[in-house]
């Protein structure tokens, strides 16, 4: 008996070790049945993108998966792309730089994608562009526009929106613009510490200290603060005639608030993003009165005419419903690197990566957004900032001046808060 | 069953493990599935590693995420200020990482040491918070929120016929990161087998009593937790090598103790295989998962992982490996006879008796 | 100067709230021993049910709290008897577990009705605000700290003026003894549960109107809470107190005579010298062994 005891315990104690080999097992066959989907050359163009659904991003990513989506329709709808219906395969990397790169090996190796677009944020765009790198694809990016995706050495990403130093440079030219006694004397800044973000902010900030605006307050904030009280306190005991806000709509959200509270009425308020947001700004700051004089750079406005702009609206409020505010920029930043893509493959004629990145790389392209041309970073040097500012419930064009109707008069120096 | 045809058991399982784990890329025969199996492998490794520290000593810390951050920005520092080019040389650099991480964890150790328990959970979270902050604030050092990228891995200077440059970049990764894995799944038995780990274990019995019975406590302690660090710095290091780049949200990311503790937790803490079969199950549910369940913006994901959860916690509070080895006891229990089930339960497992009514200490359960 | 003035005056005011959010999770730590990770997530969650009373029924954001609070006193006593009850072993380390898996649930939960777009409280309190010196004060931060003040208060009465509470602070200092002697320290133990909870709802209405959220803010807000009651002493409720307005109220100086980027970053320093000095925290009781 005592022999029966001891073997026990010791298969007892060899347990984990079974288990073990069970789980491998079941993992090696599992992997061994999973997809084999091999490359047709019939049937639809698979192009593969990893959108943050869940997650940190998760409202950018879904919006952008709205132009993504529109763009499809249309083209399927116009007899495809080289002849063939497009299919998007879309899966969720929840914000996480780990997933993301998991999503893309899975896109080019698994489901075998013929093309790849991008991520959301310029912290997911650098990795995907490496493994895209890895494996010769081009990957089309409509939201990975903070420099360091571009100092990579990579020559297969391309950024289609507004490179975003950029951004506030229209800003900084409308209040040059202004005469001198009208011209504010002061500015004060604040970003989140974000690639995304503070690059525009430092910019704007030298060019204005050229122009003799003196800078009152200069903060720079982590990007999981909760409590905006200090920062905004800060702002406002600067007094600066403009405020420059490096945002995203969260944290401009909680500066707006505290403005409020506080009865600072700025000559002007600027911020990298979240007033560009439709609807889902209006909702957060609470209303169109408390919106009114509000300016964010923009590439596009849905009055644009640029080409195909009108078609992309209309479906738009046809599929999603709602009106023009309720149009995220997300939605013609991933709309146009759908377009930018259909045009270059039509060029190539194929599907070829190769030939594409050389394509994309010597030609001029058109989208909602506007032109679109590549330096050899990948960057889009063809597009033109406009400044946008909330005036009557509509998020407007106002800088630089056009002949387009839509574009307003600015109103500087913007009502107080109601 | 006799004596010996358990141990070949034994032996030979763990020889076709090695075997099927050698073999992986081949079998799977896709790069996508390699990939996951490096983040299995990597975490699989710093799992070991804090089961070393936290499994056998009781004390649950969660800033490992840290030495983590640590391993992989000196690294990514390394290559950047030495003029490494991309290939093989980092993965040499790989343990000094570790070391580095290593170096960290002791003064920031024995500060949190000082506390106990709940105390001491918190001090671990808080000395990630601080860390993680220095990797946004040390700009001339780490560059700030936009990071360090990695030299770009152009050549391996290796060519084999019929694989790509692409779906051969993957297997350095897996190597090195089974390794890891097997370095750490060494360090782990043989500390379980030595009077060190004797002394760990009676430290989470009862800490005093085991200063009474003089367990040098406190170094011992200290010990196990630079252990743990190392791994996870060294693992920190491989991943951050492989993903490309640094960041501080990403490389410094609190989840990852939550997801190292979770691991343990389901395979089952203080065994030896408990670490490595949690990180190699959830992280392939885990990757595998999210990118299939999308709906509801992620939310249907986070409802079905916590729900699985639960369901772990609640039906198998011990973890897999012990839960089922106590399963297994019963079963046999009621097979033999009840006098011989007796003599079994004294001689082999205290508690696991045929009531059931106590459950084994955690580490008890079984091990590999 | 004034600039640091109201900075503290603000740090007092919103260490009031977390004062408030944090003394659920302390409460149910003194009476269980376990850490309920999900309390950042139940507070977000109280922010939800608000923003929804006041948006959508366009209930007044305190009289909103007459539905909230017994609500969410329910939710708790039932996640108590569902999933903190069935432990029987390692009970402090598993309710870690099964807490953070709640905190997930209720997260993917609110991810798929609310979205994951940033969203305030709106309301009169919100943006009505009255004038100290040059400086503004919304009346959503007197309101807050007054309520939680108030709670605060209630609590106290009721841990030190009924039989509930005796039977409470009697299981907090002895389990065993506190059954011996015929308190139903599993039923103490569900109300206690569901009172956390219901704190972390009235502290949720005071953080949604006073910053803007998203379902996934529970993280950072769990670690803070965690900071809070581990600097107070795990388990006492004045300590809770001291340490909510010591940590606001360093943060806000902090970030405002120096860079918010270091306002975190001198509290846990300060946090972790405390604990080098005093491991038990402030007001905590040194831990004895616990059989």
């Amino acid at each position: 008996m005592d022999v029966f005891g001891r073997s026990n315990l010791l298969l007892r104690r060899s347990l984990g070790v079974i288990v073990l080999l069970c789980v491998t097992l079941i993992i090696v066959t599992a992997c061994g049945i999973g997809g084999t989907t091999t490359a047709k050359n019939t049937g639809p163009i698979k192009i593969g993108i990893s959108l943050s659904l869940s997650g940190d991003f998760a409202a950018d990513g879904q919006a952008f998966q709205q132009g993504y989506q529109l763009w499809a329709d249309k083209v399927n709808a116009s007899g495809g792309l080289l002849g063939r219906q497009v299919t998007l395969d879309i899966v969720n990397d929840a914000s996480s730089d780990t997933q993301v790169v998991t999503n893309y090996q899975k896109l080019i190796t698994i489901d075998k994608c013929d093309l790849l677009f991008g991520p959301f944020s310029t912290k997911l765009t650098k990795p995907a562009a490496a493994i895209a790198n890895r494996y010769g694809f081009a990957l089309v990016e409509g939201a990975g526009g903070g420099p360091s995706v571009f100092t990579q050495g990579l020559n297969n990403v391309f950024d289609v929106s507004l490179p975003v130093a950029n951004n506030l440079v229209s800003f900084t030219q409308l209040i040059l613009s202004l005469p001198a006694n009208e011209r504010p004397q002061t500015a004060a800044y604040a970003t989140q510490d974000d690639p995304f973000t503070q690059p525009q902010i430092d910019l704007a900030k030298q060019v204005l200290e050229q122009a003799g605006i003196k800078t009152v307050s200069y903060t720079v904030y982590p990007a999981e603060t909760t409590d905006f009280t200090p920062i905004a306190q800060k702002l406002l005991s600067a007094k600066g005639d403009v405020v420059v806000l490096g945002t995203l709509l969260q944290d401009f959200t909680a500066f707006a608030t505290a403005f409020k509270q506080q009865h600072y009425n700025p000559k002007a308020i600027v911020a990298t993003a979240g007033p560009d947001q439709g609807d889902a700004f209006l909702k957060a700051i609470g209303g169109a009165t408390s919106a009114e004089g509000i300016m964010v750079p923009n590439g596009w406005y849905a009055q644009q005419t640029t080409p195909g702009n009108q078609e992309m609206v209309q479906a738009f409020l046809k599929k999603y419903g709602g009106d023009i505010s309720a149009i995220s920029s997300d939605v013609p930043e991933g709309y146009s690197v759908g377009q930018v893509v259909q045009q270059a493959v039509t060029k190539v004629g194929s599907l070829d990566q190769a030939k594409l990145i050389q394509v994309l790389h010597n030609n001029t392209f058109t989208s909602v957004q506007g032109p679109v041309k590549f330096d050899n970073t990948g960057q889009n040097t063809a597009i033109q900032a406009f400044l946008f500012q909330w005036q009557g419930g509509k998020l407007l064009p106002v800088y630089p001046a056009s002949s387009d109707p839509n574009f307003k008069t600015p109103e500087y120096p913007r009502p107080n808060w109601p | 069953m006799t004596d010996s045809m358990a141990k070949l058991l034994k032996v030979g399982s763990l020889l076709l493990l090695l075997v099927l784990a050698l073999l992986f890329p081949f079998i799977a025969g896709n790069s996508t599935y390699v990939t996951i199996a490096i983040f299995a492998f990597g975490f699989a490794a710093a799992a070991t590693g804090w089961n070393v520290f936290s499994g056998y000593t009781g004390y649950i810390a969660l800033g490992h995420a840290a030495y983590y951050g640590i391993g992989g920005y000196t690294l990514a520092i390394l290559c950047q200020h030495w003029h490494i080019a991309g290939g093989w040389i980092p993965f040499l650099l790989v343990p000094l990482a570790g070391l580095v991480a290593a170096v960290f964890s002791v003064p920031l150790g024995a500060i949190a040491l000082r506390t106990r328990r709940h105390t001491f959970v918190v001090v671990t979270i808080a000395t990630f918070f601080i860390l993680q902050l220095m990797s946004y604030n040390l700009r001339g050092l780490t560059n700030g929120s936009s990071g360090i990228d990695f030299p770009l891995i152009t050549d391996w200077g290796i060519n084999i016929p019929g694989i790509s440059f692409a779906d051969f970049y993957v297997l350095p990764f897996y190597y090195v990161a089974l390794a890891l894995t097997l370095v750490a799944l060494a360090v782990s038995w043989f500390v379980r087998n030595s009077k060190f780990g004797l002394g760990l274990l009676a430290i989470r019995d009862d800490e005093d009593r085991a200063l009474g019975l003089g367990v040098r406590t406190g170094p011992s302690k200290l010990f196990a937790f630079v252990i743990s660090a190392f791994f996870a710095g060294a693992a920190g290091a491989l991943l951050s090598y492989y993903i490309g780049g640094v960041q501080p949200t990403f490389t410094f990311d609190a989840l990852f103790d939550v997801a190292i503790a979770l691991m343990v937790f389901f395979g089952g803490i203080g065994t030896l295989a408990g670490p490595i079969l949690g990180a190699l199950v959830l992280e392939s549910v885990q990757k595998y998962s999210a990118t299939v369940f999308t709906q509801g913006g992620g939310g249907v994901y986070l409802i079905i992982y916590g729900a699985l959860f639960l369901v772990v916690v609640l039906l198998l509070p011990q973890g897999v490996i012990p839960s089922l080895s106590i399963l297994w006891n019963k079963y046999v229990l009621r097979r033999i006879e009840p006098t011989d089930a007796a003599e079994d339960t004294s001689a082999g497992t205290p508690g696991a008796g045929p009531v059931g009514d106590r459950l084994p200490r955690v580490n008890e359960g079984a091990s590999a | 100067m004034s600039l640091i003035l109201d900075a503290v005056i603000t740090g007092i005011l919103t260490g009031g709230v977390y004062a408030l959010m944090a003394s659920g999770l302390t409460l149910v730590f003194g009476v269980m021993d376990i850490i309920n990770i999900a309390q950042g997530a139940l507070v977000i969650l109280g922010a939800y049910l608000s923003f929804v009373l006041q948006q959508q029924f366009h209930l007044d954001l305190f009289l909103g709290l007459v539905i909230t609070l017994p609500a969410m006193f329910i939710l708790g006593v039932i996640i108590y008897v569902l999933f903190i009850r069935p432990l029987k072993h390692d009970r402090t380390m598993l309710s870690i577990l099964v807490t953070f898996a709640i905190a997930l649930i209720i997260e993917g939960v609110l991810t798929i009705v609310f979205h994951t777009n940033t969203r305030q409280i709106q309301s009169p309190y919100v943006t009505q605000s009255f004038q100290i010196g040059d400086f503004y004060l919304s009346y959503i931060y007197v309101f807050g700290f007054l309520l939680s003040a108030v709670l605060l208060g209630a609590l106290y009465l009721l841990l030190y003026r009924t039989k509930f509470g005796q039977g409470l602070r009697a299981s907090m200092q002895n389990r065993t003894a506190a059954e011996l002697i015929g308190i139903n320290v599993d039923r103490v133990s569900a109300y206690t549960f569901g009172i956390g909870v219901a704190l972390a709802a009235a502290g949720g209405m005071a953080f949604g109107a006073t910053t803007a959220f998203v379902p996934g803010s529970h993280y950072d807000l769990i670690s803070r809470l965690l900071a809070i009651i581990v600097f107070a002493g795990m388990g006492s409720l004045g300590g809770a107190l001291i340490a909510a307005e010591a940590m606001l109220i360093v943060e806000n100086v902090t970030a405002v005579v120096w860079s918010p980027v270091w306002s975190s970053t001198v509290f846990f320093v300060l946090l972790v010298a405390i604990l080098i000095l005093r491991p038990q925290g402030l007001l905590g009781k040194l831990e004895g062994r616990k059989q």
